[in-house]
């Protein structure tokens, strides 16, 4: 059973937790970084006039939202002869993950914007990238901003995954201290805070980001 | 200054333009009127090519706009368009609005754009909105910014999209002072307009335009004071 008794001895354990945390830290903003750049080009190939590139990206979107990660890393850690280390082998399957989610958020941030923006940009005599990086864009990013920040917030839990490979972030050192301590339950609420905690934080930056952003409304 | 030859334009198998041919002098006003679905609206957005016509010609002083080889971006750049729903960039201050295209496009120095653009809002009297927002402006205001934003590119001719339409009625005058000012100072102008003594009292030429063909066409007396076509004399008696 839970007892506070418990919980004190997890005070000898917390280097254990503190190098798990920084892993998962570099591994959840490689991520983050890698799969919104992957997940803004897929997303705009999704939107693409041409019919073969929006299949492509159409296929590519539904083939990684209908498999389970889990098999994608594996697959990605066994299976892609690039000879990577188990830390790319994660930050290569997490980002082809959640680059498929971002893409799908990007998508509706743009369709969300109105028709008449681009039309405007258009008729100043700018080029359809122009208007896309001056005017599209920056208004999808405000209207999509809650919903990239909980696709922020999954990527950064599902890193608890990629102990499957060996990477020995927050719950792969969570698994350690539970087989040092024989205590099953303990550290987990430490995880679970620790993780809790992370997600908070990107909920709060996020909030103050479009607090920011609302200065033209 | 813009001539069109039999110009035709489709959506799907629904044939909205059955052939307009017209030519637009420099420094003329033209105001295009008829009823709603008539096709006024597309055959203006077919002008700066935010539709492609189906088939038919658009001259730009005598260089078609349809060649292959011609650039569109830049022929926009002559074609200034102020739209019924003024389509502000939300994302950008009114100052930010006019001065975008030329920095980005004309690649002009920042302190000259905000010159001129200071300089074209005082001309429609708004330059204590230079920092606004979009959002926090009325409807006229908001389109008198994009009336500015469309001269701010020194355009060779205006269009506009029924630009009081969406406006609230005490909102229309001050737009409509604005494109009078305009019309006198020699702007070659093309207007989709509900405002009949607007097009009575500024046009050079009005345009009656029904099912997708100009019925009629002439000076605001011919048309407005003694239509001849049944069709004008019908949608003249429903709107004045």
């Amino acid at each position: 059973m839970f007892s506070s008794v418990k919980m004190l001895r997890m005070l000898k354990y917390l280097n254990y937790f503190q190098s798990g945390i920084l892993l998962t830290l570099k591994l959840s903003a490689f991520t983050l970084i890698l799969g919104s750049f992957c997940g803004l080009i897929i997303g705009l190939m999704r939107l693409s006039k041409v019919r073969p590139i929006r299949y492509l990206a159409s296929a590519y979107i539904n083939f990684i939202r209908g498999t389970p990660m889990l098999v994608q890393i594996y697959l990605v850690y066994y299976g892609l002869p690039l000879g990577l280390n188990n830390f790319w082998a994660g930050v290569v399957a997490m980002t082809i993950h959640s680059s498929a989610y971002i893409a799908e958020i990007v998508r509706s941030g743009i369709q969300s914007v109105d028709k008449g923006q681009m039309e405007a940009a258009r008729s100043l005599g700018m080029s359809h990238g122009l208007g896309m990086i001056l005017v599209v864009i920056p208004q999808a990013i405000k209207n999509v901003l809650p919903a990239l920040c909980s696709q922020f917030v999954v990527i950064i839990k599902n890193t608890s995954l990629v102990s499957v490979i060996g990477m020995q972030e927050l719950m792969y050192q969570t698994d350690t201290v539970r087989s040092i301590t024989y205590l099953a339950f303990e550290p987990l609420i430490i995880a679970a805070i620790l993780y809790f905690v992370i997600g908070y934080v990107i909920n709060l930056l996020a909030g103050a980001l479009e607090r920011r952003l609302k200065t033209s409304d | 200054m813009i001539k069109l030859i039999n110009l035709h334009k489709n959506f799907g198998k629904l044939e909205v333009l059955k052939g307009i041919d017209l030519e637009i002098k420099k420094g003329e006003v033209v105001s295009v009127i008829g009823p709603s679905g008539s096709g006024k609206s597309t055959l203006i957005r077919c002008l700066n090519l935010l539709e492609q016509p189906t088939s038919g010609d658009i001259l730009f002083k005598g260089a078609s706009v349809l060649d292959k080889r011609m650039d569109i971006d830049e022929y926009r750049q002559h074609i200034g368009m102020v739209f019924q729903h003024f389509n502000l960039f939300s994302n950008m201050d009114v100052l930010k609005n006019l001065t975008a295209a030329l920095t980005y496009v004309k690649h002009i120095k920042r302190d000259v754009a905000d010159a001129k653009a200071m300089e074209l809002l005082k001309m429609v009297g708004l330059e204590e909105k230079i920092h606004a927002y979009p959002a926090q402006m009325s409807g006229g205001q908001k389109q008198r910014v994009a009336i500015a934003r469309a001269l701010a590119m020194e355009p060779e001719v205006l269009l506009f999209d029924e630009p009081t339409s969406a406006l609230d009625p005490e909102m229309v005058g001050e737009v409509l002072n604005v494109m009078k000012q305009l019309a006198k100072s020699g702007m070659t102008m093309i207007v989709v307009t509900h405002e009949m003594g607007f097009a009575r009292e500024v046009s050079d030429r009005i345009l009656f335009i029904d099912e997708g063909i100009i019925q009629e066409q002439g000076t605001p007396a011919e048309v407005i004071g003694n239509p001849q076509n049944p069709r004008t004399q019908d949608f003249l008696s429903k709107v004045l």
